[in-house]
């Protein structure tokens, strides 16, 4: 559904690139997370993916449109929800959503059905100026549904919510894969990123480092570590331990044969810490 | 229909702005303004300050003219307050003249100063010659001075039956003379009809640029060109209602109403054009706000010209407020030249449709600025 071959931007126009050689393809019904810090080049990426960049160097087909020359009817199979809500703040929500549905070409959905889905079914009436940043990031979801996207741009959909929303928001995601709706997700949660999707794109510096799916990652990339609560000479003792590493595994032995254990737990090395092994680079 | 979706929708954000008020608030102000405070007529009244030196028998026959023109028939002692003296003075008021006869030269020459007023000392010779000596202020036109010597070279009543006696005829009965008031029409309209629209829709613009409503609408089916025509649309509706909200008070009924809108839609389209073009190479009204500054003076030259037409250099008619002001003053004088108000209104649009199609260019690749 999205194909990028050796992409570049530079916003400067020079050699300065904000994004440089990216190559990547994702099928239909993938949700694909490009992840990475501030300033690593996932807006920019996204930006030319969905038109509002122009291509400058690379090929780029989004739904079989040649990106290079984008036709208006691109966007019917297009959604996407913005980082920074943008709604008309002197418009209630549900004549934000019935505005936007009146400029495609295709069935969009009901207002009140997408409203619905985000928690704001009984704010419909309501000026989203008068909204929380929280209502207006919904609303700005549910705006990019509001054409039945095959293509979905989604760009930090659950910064700023509750874990509640949150919950709700990543449910709708994989409601939508489900429909076969291909998901591209920036974002810099990776926590967000290790739940939905099924491969993962990390960039730092405009450039492109790996993809994998994030179960391949930690199988690759991840340690295995033991949590372990112990009692030595009266005193509670906690120890994260690796199962792979040698001395680790001795020591552990060492604890259980010697110790009283209070609890005992393994864990796996979460995305971030791949992404901060694999880039030397944090996520901030 | 997406267009006309966007048009009602702007439209909609329109009624709820800011700036849609200010413009119909700036039309009941500039209304007020030409109602109340500019007169039809502009008073003609002026003062002078005389000493007559002459004969006593002289000095009557001139204040007893005085008299006869006066507004009450009757000469009133003042005092006129200069620094801190007080400087007496008799004081005649006609139609068009005050007059401060004073009682010798130095009080005059005082007054003349202080009041920057005209004064002259008018003598008398013993063989009954007038002659006449003037305190200007030193601003004075050469061409004023120059009339003053001439003027001097006949008595007055040999000129005055000179100019009697030449025959003034128009060349046609067909035409009309504007007031004052009606005067200043095309001007303000022009300013607040026409090319008002160029600042409110870079306005409107960059407010939609810092909300990003810009970029979730390039993510639509719609085409960049209908959003922009649908604020030009939003522009020339308001630019009709605040026209119309100053010429029919003042006008009534005699212009040309369709022409009028006509040339109004054809001009506010061009300028909205402007607006569109300098809101797609800057990010923010601040950043563009130097180049609208310069097009402000630019395009407020022809009003001078307008307004004072002994000063109208060639190149004046190369800026395109010109001719607007110009247009307007067709359209709503008498029998006003309808093929100059067609041409301009052709010219208008056919310029503005080329800026629009360089705006849309330049928004379209400059979306996320």
């Amino acid at each position: 559904m999205i194909t990028v071959k050796n992409l570049h931007h530079s916003y400067s126009r020079d050699e300065k690139y904000a994004v440089k050689d990216v190559s990547f393809e994702i099928e239909k019904g993938e949700i694909f997370g490009f992840l990475g810090p501030s300033g690593a080049g996932k807006s920019t990426t996204q930006g030319v993916l969905s038109g509002l960049l122009q291509l400058q160097k690379g090929e780029v087909t989004v739904a079989g449109y040649n990106v290079k020359h984008i036709k208006n009817k691109m966007f019917n199979e297009i959604g996407m929800s913005f980082e920074i809500s943008n709604v008309y703040n002197k418009m209630t929500a549900k004549e934000n959503l019935n505005f936007y549905r009146k400029l495609f070409d295709v069935e969009t959905r009901e207002p009140e059905d997408l409203l619905e889905m985000v928690g704001l079914g009984d704010k419909g009436n309501i000026k989203a100026g008068d909204f929380s940043k929280g209502m207006k990031h919904r609303l700005t979801f549910a705006r990019s549904m509001i054409n039945n996207p095959s293509i979905w741009f989604l760009d930090e959909p659950t910064t700023g919510l509750d874990p509640a929303i949150a919950a709700t928001i990543k449910d709708i995601i994989w409601k939508e894969k489900k429909k076969e709706v291909t998901t591209f997700l920036t974002t810099h949660n990776m926590h967000i990123a290790d739940e939905l999707c099924d491969r993962v794109g990390f960039i730092v510096d405009g450039e492109l480092i790996l993809i994998d799916s994030p179960k391949n990652l930690k199988l690759q990339y991840g340690e295995k570590f033991v949590d372990i609560e112990f009692v030595k000479d009266g005193e509670p003792i906690k120890e994260s331990l690796s199962t792979i590493d040698d001395k680790d595994k001795a020591r552990i032995k060492n604890i259980i044969d010697n110790y009283e254990i209070q609890t005992m737990h393994t864990k796996e090395a979460t995305l971030e810490e791949i992404f901060i092994k694999v880039t030397g680079r944090g996520l901030v | 229909m997406k267009l006309w979706y966007s048009f009602t929708k702007e439209l909609k954000l329109a009624s709820k702005s800011f700036y849609f008020y200010i413009e119909i608030v700036m039309a009941i102000i500039i209304l007020a303004v030409v109602l109340f405070a500019i007169p039809e007529n502009f008073s003609n009244s002026r003062t002078e300050y005389l000493y007559l030196d002459m004969p006593e028998a002289a000095k009557t026959v001139f204040i007893n003219t005085l008299l006869d023109e006066d507004t009450d028939g009757q000469a009133e002692s003042v005092d006129v307050k200069v620094k801190k003296e007080i400087l007496s003075a008799t004081f005649y008021e006609s139609d068009d003249k005050k007059i401060y006869i004073v009682d010798d030269e130095d009080t005059l020459i005082k007054l003349t100063e202080a009041k920057k007023q005209l004064g002259a000392v008018i003598e008398m010779n013993e063989t009954g010659d007038i002659h006449y000596k003037y305190y200007l202020q030193g601003y004075e036109t050469q061409r004023l001075q120059n009339l003053y010597m001439v003027i001097h070279n006949n008595d007055m009543l040999t000129l005055e039956t000179a100019i009697n006696a030449q025959d003034v005829r128009p060349l046609s009965d067909d035409y009309e003379v504007f007031n004052d008031r009606e005067h200043t029409i095309p001007a303000m309209l022009t300013f607040n009809g026409s090319l008002m629209g160029m600042f409110i829709i870079a306005a409107f613009i960059f407010l939609d640029k810092e909300q990003g409503i810009i970029k979730a609408y390039a993510v639509t089916a719609s085409a960049v060109w209908q959003y922009l025509m649908s604020k030009t649309l939003v522009l020339t509706i308001t630019s009709i209602i605040t026209t119309l909200i100053i010429t029919i008070p003042v006008m009534g009924l005699r212009p040309n109403y369709p022409l009028m809108l006509l040339f109004l839609i054809t001009t506010g389209f061009f300028a909205s054009t402007v607006g569109l073009l300098v809101s797609g190479y800057f990010r923010s009204m601040t950043k563009a706000f130097n180049v609208l500054y310069l097009l402000i003076i630019f395009t407020m030259l022809p009003a001078i010209a307008y307004f004072i037409p002994s000063w109208e250099p060639v190149w004046i008619k190369f800026i395109p407020s010109y001719h607007i002001i110009h247009g307007f003053k067709e359209v709503i004088v008498k029998n006003g030249d309808t093929a100059y108000v067609l041409l301009a209104s052709l010219g208008f649009l056919m310029a503005g449709a080329l800026m629009f199609i360089w705006s849309n260019h330049r928004h379209k690749k400059n979306l996320t600025a």
